[in-house]
């Protein structure tokens, strides 16, 4: 399911796959702008047919955290 | 039709858009809430209608400050059309939550005040520009804290929002500028539940989901089609398991489904919807493979059948493919293949027509008859500002065509033929009531237009009110009866001895008759009268404008540089079979 993350990352941020970490986040994302960041987590939600609660959207600082949440969630994510 | 793309589709594909696309719209958008990524589905929207898309978004909820200041980045942006999109959950204010701390009479007070204070930003901001105003609708919650005791308070909560709603309507009952956009009817067909998300609101102030703002978008759009006047005028259709279900060569005429029990009764709704397309003005056509007799006895006897022979403007059902078909059909009607949509269950023959006519709105109809009533009902491409009393004639007029090319095919030679139609011109000069059909004509009229110059009403009108303009309509009778203002034409006085012709167009269902003679007759002899000695005319082609690249050699006019001239010499005579009243 990671491909499914990254592919999904990669879209909606305009980044490369192979340069995804877990650390990346709003300020070394160039454009992870408040609402680029919407649009992805509404992407995740459709893609991964979850739903974030509010705590979670507002928790949500870089890669790593999106990982977290989906695991939480039954999502397999490697990495 | 398809289910609509994801808000990131729009957002990745807006920054991918050509830059030369056939038409141009300017749109402002003002909202009280975040409305981010309208923008680009708007902008993508248009891109995949050949139109080019510039848009200005105010910040958010800074709606009055953009229209009250005169320099505005709005007003500076000259848009050609803006959206003002509001919510009630702004305009109720405190109201939205605790409307019943306050007396029934407050309430009114209330709405009056909000109500007075949006007509006045309207009224400014059409004082202020030229551009068409949308105003959006409030939504009407459904939740209310009175529950189902609501409808038993006088001027209750959503009382409040009706009223609102229903004054701002009838304050721009009549306007031209202003237009009102049902945001109520979008939420009603997608959901409230839906179209707001909590979860979105609280998180990003949206008032509109991500998922739904791909819908709105495709209802402004609606204003843009509208606007620029590219709707599509003529729905051609398939007859087997389109008009009814099952094959009539197959399955007979007692076998075909068409009726009040299922799956018959899907059609006789597709139908329904078909009729009343047309009696607003939407023309018919069949392009089927069939035989021809099993077919038409269909159309003219079966108790079940909504459409009749006399609801189609053209019928080709024969077997021959339907490329040919509808190549004649087209050239039967005389209108432009990008005012077609084609209505056809079969993939391949769809593909067909697509290949060939990349132009022709091909309507990706499922293989599940209950879906067609649903598809016809989302296409946007009917859309309209306005709806004249030619556009509700429309199918009747090319009736008529029919009859008179009939009559044509069985006259010896061209002027007995026109001498025998009784033709008579009627030239006005344009005023409130023939505007918005002159209006319309301007921006549609592909074909006979001499310089394809797109003006909007209010263009037209400074025009109008100009000394050095002169700005007439043709209206045309025949013997078949009216076929009502059909063209148009502007003159630009250069000086005391010249006049330019700005415009002159013809609607394509007239062509052929030397109408556009007995117009230019007029015009030069009106010329002369005013002794001006030479009128000048340029003729900009286009790739449709091809029946008028000889109109002015016809009449005359030669070539000097790019541009041609009409020396005046003395009056000269109108052809017999014509006469021109003026009006």
């Amino acid at each position: 399911m990671s491909e499914k993350l990254y592919q999904i990352i990669s879209n909606v941020m305009k980044i490369d796959i192979s340069t995804i970490t877990d650390e990346l986040g709003p300020e070394t994302i160039e454009n992870w702008t408040s609402f680029y960041g919407y649009v992805l987590l509404n992407e995740l939600q459709e893609g991964f047919n979850v739903k974030f609660t509010i705590n979670e959207a507002m928790d949500v600082k870089n890669i790593a955290d999106i990982k977290r949440h989906l695991r939480n969630k039954g999502i397999e994510i490697d990495g | 039709m398809s289910k609509e793309n994801s808000l990131s589709y729009y957002i990745n594909n807006s920054k991918e858009i050509s830059e030369v696309l056939d038409r141009k719209i300017r749109i402002g958008l003002l909202s009280s809430f975040t409305i981010n990524g309208l923008k680009e589905i708007l902008e993508v929207k248009s891109a995949e209608r050949n139109i080019s898309c510039m848009i200005y978004e105010a910040p958010y909820n800074q709606y009055s400050q953009e229209i009250l200041n005169q320099n505005s980045n709005l007003y500076k942006f000259l848009p050609e059309i803006t959206f003002l999109i509001i919510d009630t959950r702004t305009i109720l204010g405190n109201n939205f939550r605790f409307p019943y701390s306050i007396s029934n009479t407050d309430r009114k007070k209330f709405v009056a005040k909000k109500i007075n204070e949006i007509i006045n930003l309207a009224d400014q901001f059409v004082e202020k520009t030229n551009s068409k105003l949308v105003i959006s609708k409030l939504n009407i919650p459904a939740f209310s804290p009175n529950g189902i005791f609501e409808s038993k308070i006088e001027y209750g909560f959503h009382s409040m929002i009706e009223d609102f709603n229903h004054k701002l309507i009838k304050n721009f009952l009549n306007s031209e500028n202003v237009y009102i956009y049902d945001l109520e009817k979008f939420v009603a067909k997608n959901g409230e539940d839906n179209v707001f998300d909590y979860n979105q609101f609280f998180f990003g102030d949206l008032k509109i989901s991500m998922e739904f703002l791909p819908a709105l978008g495709q209802d402004l759009m609606k204003y843009v089609i509208g606007f620029l006047g590219i709707t599509k005028k003529c729905i051609v259709l398939d007859l087997d398991n389109t008009l009814w279900g099952g094959i009539v060569g197959e399955d007979g005429f007692n076998g075909i489904k068409l009726g009040p029990e299922p799956p018959g009764n899907t059609f006789m709704e597709f139908q329904r919807i078909l009729l009343s397309l047309h009696q607003r003005g939407i023309i018919l056509a069949i392009n089927s493979k069939n035989n021809f007799e099993d077919a038409i006895k269909v159309i003219e006897d079966h108790p079940y059948m909504i459409l009749k022979e006399e609801h189609f403007t053209s019928m080709r059902i024969n077997w021959k493919d339907k490329v040919s078909n509808m190549k004649e059909i087209i050239q039967e009607i005389n209108i432009g293949s990008d005012s077609l949509i084609f209505i056809d269950d079969d993939p391949v023959n769809r593909e067909f027509v697509k290949s060939i006519f990349p132009e022709i709105l091909v309507v990706d109809l499922s293989n599940d008859s209950s879906t067609y009533a649903s598809t016809i009902e989302n296409i946007i491409d009917f859309s309209v500002l306005k709806i004249t009393e030619e556009d509700k004639n429309r199918g009747k007029m090319y009736k008529k065509q029919k009859v008179i090319n009939e009559l044509q095919e069985s006259t010896p030679d061209l002027q007995t033929f026109l001498s025998q139609l009784d033709l008579k011109i009627i030239i006005k000069e344009v005023d409130e009531f023939t505007l918005p059909r002159v209006s319309q004509l301007i921006l549609k009229t592909n074909q006979f237009n001499l310089t394809t110059k797109r003006y909007q009403e209010s263009d037209i009108k400074t025009m109008i009110k100009d000394p050095n303009f002169i700005v007439c309509c043709a209206q045309v009778t025949d013997k078949f009866g009216d076929n009502g203002v059909t063209g148009v034409f502007i003159i630009k006085k250069e000086n005391h001895k010249e006049w330019q012709i700005d415009t002159f167009l013809m609607s394509c269902r007239i062509m052929g008759k030397d109408i556009e003679k007995g117009i230019m007759t007029f015009i030069i002899n009106k010329a002369k009268e005013n002794n001006i000695e030479t009128i000048k005319a340029d003729f900009l082609p286009t790739q449709k404008n091809k029946p008028i690249e000889n109109f002015l050699p016809d009449n005359e006019f030669t070539k000097e540089g790019k541009s041609w001239t009409y020396v005046i010499k003395s009056e000269i005579k109108l052809p017999n079979y014509l006469s021109v009243k003026v009006e």
